[in-house]
């Protein structure tokens, strides 16, 4: 009975831990990108390919991580999918011709520095990241 | 000639107005795939493999390389070596073309372009991209693939927001050319009669698509088109030269495809019913019946971050051929995809076929087919 109460404690641990960690992505942007907030699904479009614009906010392009939690955590949150689902998709449109790839870069310094010099530039960080020169994104 | 004229303005453009950049500016991407299938089965040889002893005979690659010189203006070539048994064995342009995409309105992708019809048409020949390692043959055969993937022209595409309530419409409209090679699987059964195309089957094409996102999250509806002019090319019988006259046709297809969290279910319908006459001079034309028609159901459900597992049934009939398993061709398929990490992933697929009008060509089944067959494939693959 204690291993089975022990164990649903660490359930329950984790999925607090896992709550807690969806609230740690901040979405960015460069300060061309015309709105303060987007919406779930307006964030979805963009991030995979099916839309190249932000209503009220103008053309955007996306950047991403190649890999670690924060990137895990801002697919699961907004898009929906993991790594490798996410990218399937991606490559669907590239092998067909609909699209190229985003760009994709290590960590949330080297977003922070592509968003902050790259007009219409979206991504994703870890809320503790010093994001000077960008704009944060409320999702709505 | 005008097919080569089409994708090299194309890339011309592309590279014209590349040439004032630095490479790094060109944000120039190279991306591909590579695939090796084993196919097994209990009763026929299928896809022109001898798969009733166990064949390898199945391998894929795909290069891609894509710039964007100039804002809104991607170019891009995939070039694919494909051989599965006796078809392919050859290198050959999956796609090269410039696309402009003035908004999310509306855009225009011009050269030769993967043709936007169906559910699948346009990703069908990219493996990692779904769960299956044949997709349902009834409307998408492989043996013939390469011959309707792509067209030389043009597509203008869009996506036009309905509203709060009504969701979103995407659309797509195209034309141009269609080339059917002289050794697509498309031409098997004249070929195993002594009928050759020498030259292939060229026609005029155009058609359009449309993808309704419903408001119901998840939920598209659409239906597509592809018309098909009339064409004559020149064929041979031994000695005897004629033509291989194909009527003008259209081609509907109805799909729906429903996605949410870890589950996916999907179903499409086509019809096709071209009327084909081989004419040769003294004797009475050889008339081919074609009115077929095809749909599928379809599932996959995530089972983990890496194992997918899915189901489909696929079923084609030919009305304008009498009863017997030669009519038909009813297929049970389960399915299993594992990717090891973004790069690696492997596939295994159990079918059950009823039925002999696909797949099957007479020269490696010389004793006759049986009506059903196991089919049992494995595959591994990567992408990068």
């Amino acid at each position: 009975m204690k291993k089975v109460l022990f164990a649903l404690l660490l359930v329950a641990s984790a999925s607090i831990f896992v709550v807690q960690a969806k609230a740690q992505v901040i979405v960015i942007a460069n300060p061309s990108v015309k709105t303060s907030e987007v919406s779930k699904n307006d964030l979805k479009d963009v991030f995979t390919g099916v839309s190249t614009a932000l209503p009220g906010g103008g053309s955007v392009v996306p950047i991403l991580m190649k890999a670690g939690t924060v990137h895990e955590e801002f697919l699961q949150a907004y898009i929906g999918k993991n790594d490798t689902a996410y990218r399937a998709g991606w490559r669907s449109l590239v092998f067909s011709g609909q699209a190229s790839m985003p760009k994709s870069v290590d960590g949330d310094a080297a977003v922070v520095e592509f968003v902050a010099h790259n007009s219409g530039a979206i991504g994703y960080v870890g809320k503790g990241t010093p994001h000077e020169g960008v704009k944060v994104l409320a999702v709505k | 000639m005008n097919r080569l004229l089409v994708s090299a303005l194309a890339l011309a453009f592309g590279a014209v107005s590349a040439s004032a950049q630095s490479l790094d500016d060109l944000n120039i991407q190279i991306h591909g795939y590579a695939t090796q299938g084993f196919l097994y089965t209990t009763q026929n040889n299928i896809l022109t493999t001898s798969s009733s002893s166990g064949s390898p005979a199945w391998t894929e690659a795909v290069l891609n390389v894509g710039a964007e010189p100039i804002p809104k203006l991607r170019v891009g070539v995939q070039g694919r070596y494909f051989l599965l048994g006796n078809y392919g064995n050859t290198i050959t342009l999956d796609w090269a073309a410039g696309d402009y995409k003035v908004n999310d309105k509306f855009g225009v992708r011009f050269g030769k372009v993967k043709t936007p019809s169906g559910l699948f048409n346009d990703i069908q020949d990219i493996d990692p991209s779904y769960i299956w390692s044949l997709l349902p043959q009834s409307i998408y055969p492989i043996s013939s693939r390469n011959s309707i993937l792509a067209h030389y022209g043009g597509v203008v595409y869009g996506t036009l927001k309905l509203g709060q309530t009504m969701g979103k419409l995407e659309y797509r409209g195209f034309g141009g050319e269609r080339s059917i090679g002289t050794d697509d699987g498309y031409f098997l059964a004249q070929r195993e009669a002594g009928i050759v195309l020498p030259n292939g089957l060229n026609r005029a094409i155009y058609g359009a698509a449309l993808h309704w996102k419903t408001p119901l999250r998840g939920l598209m509806v659409g239906a597509s088109t592809i018309q098909n002019n009339a064409t004559a090319p020149e064929a041979t019988k031994g000695t005897l030269v004629g033509v291989y006259s194909v009527h003008s046709f259209n081609q509907p297809n109805y799909f729906v495809q429903y996605e949410r969290g870890k589950f996916m279910v999907a179903g499409e319908y086509g019809k096709t019913a071209p009327m084909v006459f081989t004419i040769f001079p003294g004797i009475p034309p050889i008339w081919r019946p074609l009115d077929n028609r095809e749909w599928y159901g379809m599932a996959t459900y995530k089972l983990t971050g890496k194992l997918t597992a899915g189901l489909y049934d696929s079923q084609y009939f030919s009305k304008a051929v009498k009863l017997g398993p030669a009519r038909y061709q009813k297929d049970w398929a389960l399915a299993g995809r594992y990717d090891f990490n973004q790069y690696l992933y492997a596939k295994a697929e159990q079918h059950w076929v009823d039925g002999t009008s696909i797949g099957y060509d007479v020269d490696l089944n010389p004793n006759g087919l049986k009506p059903t067959t196991k089919l049992t494939i494995l595959k591994i693959g990567v992408s990068f």
